[in-house]
């Protein structure tokens, strides 16, 4: 009799196990999803809810997700394969609003059409090789925002090329800076000081007439607008604790910056 | 002129930060946009009330509905519009002078600009948190309706 039951039990006990391989893969895969999200610049907010999504259409009966912008804690649970839980620490964000929308797509995607694990690690790869704006448009791009609000700000002509020029001299140095994976703050303290630097230079030399309305353009260039707004986001929506670190964050490295450009401007 | 200047600047300003951020295409003249009308938005209310928190905070209203509505529109995050059109409302220019008066050893001004950035910045955020939640609440409404459905079915 009981010889019966060993081999029945097993052959579900290896079903069970089976099916929890397979949920651990899957949950594998959505933790890169949600990393790949908060990493471009995603709110904890929906980064959790896409989470939960993914898991609930894999067949979970529960998903319990806790995510605060440094790491993601997952548990599912199923009658079929238990209890399961992954967690994953998110390191660095490098916004890009372009991935994050694929991103969001391809998790409705697999909820509604159940892609199998072969389909979506190939979309997630795609998503990840997609091209991003080459160096000479990124270049561009700083050049275009100092300029911008050097005049927004009240600069004259002269301010707002100065400030372009300046604007393009801090890109290069923070792809350098980057490169030595140099402590976040340390760095825009660098590019702030030599920003400051270069204004009150480019003014004795006759390129621009105002430090102040040069440096407010480098200043909107470099101070954290997104984690600013999204750190409100995350709080209003119930995740206080990650809002208030990014906030955190946003509001010292805003002080640090303007430091480092009223520090030079002081001394100079 | 110089509220021109101001809009023009909001316009190029939205759209350099919309390319930094990797924002493609049509999104990025919607991003651009954005700021335009949220410059547009502060300088409107300027006729009528001087207060820079109030004008703030409408301005900051109007960019989220945008937001929200756009994210409707082309079918991405609102993410993606909200943090480019807020961009000229970002308050650099008062943080920028809070620290330079403090460097100056101008303590007045210092917390005379810190007290106005914190409450522009407060402005920003209660002024997107109306929108944000109401739209929050339709989706939720047409959730929970969904589920009511495929539970029947």
């Amino acid at each position: 009799m009981e010889e019966h039951i060993i081999p029945a039990d097993s052959g579900a006990r290896l079903a069970r196990l089976e099916a929890a391989d397979q949920a651990n893969e899957y949950l594998y895969q959505v933790l890169d999803i949600g990393q790949y999200m908060l990493q471009s610049g995603g709110e904890v907010s929906r980064v959790e809810d896409s989470i939960r999504r993914l898991c609930l259409a894999f067949g979970a009966e529960r998903a319990d997700v806790f995510t605060i912008t440094s790491s993601i804690v997952v548990t599912i649970y199923s009658p079929a394969f238990g209890a399961l839980t992954q967690t994953r620490r998110v390191s660095g964000q490098q916004y890009d609003l372009n991935r994050l929308e694929k991103l969001n797509q391809l998790s409705r995607r697999i909820c509604a059409e159940h892609l199998s694990l072969e389909e979506t690690r190939r979309a997630l790869k795609e998503i990840c090789q997609a091209p991003q704006y080459g160096f000479a448009v990124q270049i561009f791009t700083y050049a275009l925002i100092s300029a911008s609000f050097s005049l927004f700000f009240g600069g004259s002509a002269l301010d707002a090329v100065a400030s372009g020029l300046i604007g393009v001299a801090l890109k290069c140095l923070d792809q350098q800076i980057r490169r030595t994976q140099a402590n976040g703050f340390l760095s825009a303290l660098i590019c702030s000081c030599l920003g400051g630097l270069m204004a009150s230079l480019a003014v004795r030399v006759g390129l621009g007439e105002s430090v102040d309305m040069i440096s407010i353009g480098n200043i909107m260039l470099l101070i954290p607008g997104i984690p600013l707004t999204n750190s409100l986001r995350d709080m209003f929506s119930g995740n206080t604790i990650s809002g208030m670190m990014r906030f955190l964050e946003a509001i010292i490295m805003a002080l640090v910056i303007a430091f480092g450009f009223a520090l030079v401007a002081a001394m100079m | 002129m110089e509220n021109a200047i101001q809009l023009i600047t909001a316009f190029l300003g939205s759209l350099g930060f919309a390319m930094l951020f990797h924002v493609r295409r049509e999104k990025l003249l919607l991003a651009s946009l954005g700021g335009l009308l949220s410059w547009g938005v502060y300088l409107l209310m300027g006729l009528a009330l001087s207060d820079d928190v109030v004008r703030y905070f409408a301005a900051s209203v109007v960019v989220a509905i945008y937001a929200e509505t756009m994210a409707r529109v082309v079918k991405c995050p609102a993410t993606v519009f909200l943090v480019t059109a807020a961009v000229p409302l970002i308050p650099g220019g008062s943080l920028y002078r809070t620290m330079s008066a403090f460097m100056d050893g101008n303590f007045t001004a210092c917390s005379h600009y810190g007290l106005t950035t914190m409450l522009l910045a407060a402005a920003i955020a209660v002024g997107m948190l109306f929108p944000m939640s109401v739209f929050q609440l339709f989706r939720r409404a047409r959730t929970i309706a969904a589920c009511q459905e495929s539970k029947k079915m």
